[in-house]
């Protein structure tokens, strides 16, 4: 038996504990510890508000006073802000303190999910005879993470990740929010529909006009009525509402695929440009396959047309880890696919069904062999220096 | 003009060729045969630009004329007509009309003229180096049957694509590997003075495999093409282009181990094995002792394990060494005839060689595998 699996049939009598940490302000976090002289001023990462293209990636306390949230329109930001400062954002410097956050965590918990660059959900189920009560190893873990990295963060514990995910939300920033068992439903009730994660502008639209304004609104009603109103993602809602989720972490074990897009500043005609982009997402995907000493057979492209029209084209071959081979396969695919004379909008490569390394001995091993060592060469830089610090000039 | 040709022999002649008609084409015009009708001679020909396939019969008409008649249509009804004499009617306006006792069917024909041309062998190529050397035909068979389940079915090594037939002083010796496993065998019998390597792609091979019967094959060889001349019919192919890797580098020379079996019994257990062996790794385990194999296998997944001893004469190391169980399995296939055979072990991430166990005078056979590497 694997090891998550025994983890998960030794812990399945006892009451679930899952923590949802999350890193508050990160990017703002990051580049005030990179420049201190953005402290207390409101700041704002994001894309350039000059090309008027691109969202806010996120925005410091003093911003969000002016009415900023991320995921808000640059040019929204910059007129209802013009003075706050707009950072590009260094992303190598995100994911060094990330994996500096993630490494703190993995001391102590005995799981760790990784959902983004600044969410993590571990399981403490069981653990309260280790770590004491579940509440003040909290507050001691996040004051850990704000002496060693200054970076300060929120915490929800609760029995499974949707309540969990609410509750770091719940008192933000610098809170710790613990959901007693059996108290979700009193917990979530008051609390406004937006506040559930997957609740989107749309969504919510739809629920105002039909009277739901709170998830006590949502819990309150029969699920029939709800699920007949909103279809299969209505029944998610609704228990969502009423105090359900999943209560185990989706390890790297369960993954079912690897994948990255990349959504262009302007629309796109060049074939060329998008094919070259193409060639960056197999980097990504290819490092992150050979990381987890895993081949995959199945390689899937996306692309969004300016019109969001959006095609996804796929094809099976021999498990593999080789960027070369995956990117052939999809390029290739992408030039079958992109047929008509519209700019694209977005790129998107993912990698499915995969097996682990094969052991197999190859007969003719002098060139494969000596790219199999050049690929495991370049995964040793890339983790010590990062994904850019070396690229694949061509093939 | 009109012609008569009885409908069975037709039929014969046109299931040689069919396997020629590509079935998927950007080329509409390859889903034709090319009739040529010259001095009383009707050639029929097909091609998919890979292969191409021609046959012959005689007809009495005194015209000559060169058409393209849309093939499966023409091979569907020839088949379904049973024994009765066709009378073949050609127009003037694109028709052909075939008559039988109690039918008439008319069919579309094209011009010849698009019909790509196909290489002829010896005739148009005098100018050029063309070797050429008869080989009996159930030898060729028979080397193909041992050696062609071993090609590589991978785009990204054209080369192992095909079987390499390689003419030398000690005779003919067919290879084909696909990187984890390779077949070599060498016919001593078949001496030319041809000093030269030539790459068959696989689908001549499956067609030639079909077509091949005890009567001599005569061979014709340029730098792109090979024919194969066969009593009533002709395989003419592409040959793959690219440079065979370095089979002999890797085969080893210094096994020293030698586990002696029988075929039929560890060919039956490893069909049992297969049963139990993980399905994405398909890995059986030989645990070699003295005078002892132990194997086994075992599928996590689904939580089932197999272990079977097979008699065994063996005075070396103990090794335990790791396999495909299909690549054993496709090796053991092809060796079914021999009573006994040997495996010729070093360490277990090396190459093992697989011999008969008698030798045969005129016949090199050796095949080769790639272990698998063990967890432990």
């Amino acid at each position: 038996m694997n090891h998550p699996e025994l983890c998960r049939r030794v812990t399945e009598k006892l009451m679930r504990t899952i923590f949802h940490l999350d890193l508050d302000a990160f990017f703002v976090s990051v580049e005030r510890i990179v420049d201190p002289s953005l402290n207390e001023k409101p700041v704002v990462v994001g894309a350039d508000p000059k090309y008027g293209r691109g969202v806010v990636a996120a925005c410091s306390y003093e911003a969000r006073d002016y009415g900023l949230h991320s995921g808000m329109p640059i040019k929204q930001a910059y007129r209802l802000c013009p003075n706050a400062i707009y950072v590009h954002g260094s992303h190598g410097e995100y994911g060094r303190f990330s994996k500096a956050v993630k490494y703190i965590l993995s001391k102590y918990a005995p799981q760790i999910e990784q959902a983004s660059i600044d969410e993590f959900y571990m399981d403490f189920t069981g653990c309260t005879h280790i770590y004491g009560p579940l509440f003040m190893f909290a507050s001691k873990l996040q004051k850990e993470i704000w002496n060693t990295l200054k970076l300060p963060c929120s915490i929800g514990i609760a029995r499974n990740k949707t309540i969990a995910k609410i509750a770091s939300d719940f008192m933000k920033p610098r809170g710790v929010t613990y959901v007693l068992p059996e108290m979700e439903k009193e917990f979530l009730a008051p609390m406004p529909a937006e506040s559930m994660p997957g609740i989107g502008k749309e969504t919510l639209k739809h629920l105002h006009h039909k009277g739901f304004y709170t998830l006590g609104d949502i819990a309150g009603v029969k699920e029939d009525y709800f699920s007949a109103a909103f279809g299969k993602y209505g029944t998610d809602m609704w228990r969502k509402a009423n105090g359900q989720g999943s209560e185990y972490l989706s390890l790297p074990a369960d993954q079912k695929s690897i994948s990255h897009e990349r959504t262009f500043h302007q629309d796109e005609m060049n074939k060329c440009y998008v094919e070259s982009i193409l060639f960056k997402l197999t980097g990504k995907v290819c490092q992150t396959l050979r990381n987890n000493d895993w081949q995959a057979s199945t390689i899937t492209i996306k692309l969004r047309y300016s019109d969001f029209v959006t095609i996804t084209r796929s094809k099976t071959i021999k498990q593999t880890d080789d960027d070369r081979v995956i990117f052939r396969t999809a390029s290739e695919m992408l030039r079958k696919a992109y047929n008509r004379r519209v700019a694209v909008r977005l790129v998107g490569l993912s990698l499915t069904k995969f097996s682990p390394f094969s052991e197999q001995q190859k007969l003719f091993e002098s060139a494969e062999e000596r790219r199999e060592k050049m690929l495991s060469a370049v995964s040793v830089i890339r983790s010590k220096f990062g994904f850019d610090s070396i690229k694949v000039g061509s093939f | 003009m009109e012609f008569k040709v009885n409908s069975k022999e037709l039929e014969k002649l046109l299931t040689k060729i069919i396997p020629a008609v590509p079935t998927r084409t950007p080329m509409p015009i390859l889903e034709n045969f090319l009739f040529e009708i010259k001095n009383g001679l009707l050639t029929i020909y097909a091609t998919d630009l890979e292969i191409s396939l021609k046959s012959s019969i005689n007809i009495v008409t005194e015209e000559n004329i060169s058409i393209v008649v849309p093939a499966k249509l023409l091979y569907d009804v020839i088949r379904s007509l049973g024994d009765t004499t066709v009378h073949f009617n050609i127009t003037g306006n694109g028709k052909l009309s075939l008559t039988t006792d109690n039918g008439q069917y008319s069919l579309s024909y094209l011009d010849s003229t698009e019909f790509p041309e196909i290489p002829s062998f010896p005739d148009q190529n005098e100018n050029e180096d063309l070797a050429e050397i008869s080989i009996p035909g159930m030898d060729l068979k028979e080397a193909l049957e041992k050696t062609s389940f071993a090609m590589s079915k991978e785009e990204m090594r054209p080369a192992m694509m095909g079987t390499l037939f390689e003419f030398g002083e000690d005779g003919l010796r067919f290879v084909s590997t696909d990187g984890h496993r390779l077949v070599n065998m060498l016919n001593k019998k078949i001496t030319s003075g041809i000093n030269n390597q030539y790459i068959v792609p696989e689908k001549a091979i499956s067609v030639l495999l079909k077509i091949l019967d005890e009567k001599d094959v005569k061979l014709y060889m340029s730098k792109t093409h090979i024919s194969f001349k066969l009593n009533d019919i002709e395989l003419i192919t592409r040959l793959i282009g690219q440079k065979y890797p370095d089979y002999k580098s890797v085969i080893p020379l210094e096994n020293e181990f030698e586990l002696k079996l029988k075929t039929k019994d560890l060919h039956n257990a490893i069909k049992r094995m297969m049963l139990f062996s993980t399905s994405n790794t398909r890995r059986v385990k030989f645990s070699i002792k003295e005078n002892n194999l132990e194997i086994s296998a075992e599928d996590l997944d689904i939580g089932a394990s197999g272990k079977e001893n097979v008699v065994c004469t063996y005075s070396g190391d103990s090794i335990d060494i790791g396999f495909n169980s299909a690549y054993v399995n496709d090796i053991l296939s092809h060796l079914v005839n021999l009573k006994e055979i040997i495996f010729k072990l070093h360490s277990p991430t090396k190459a093992v060689v697989i011999v008969p166990d008698e030798k045969d005078e005129n016949i090199d056979l050796m095949m080769l595998i790639m272990p698998v590497r063990l967890n432990n």
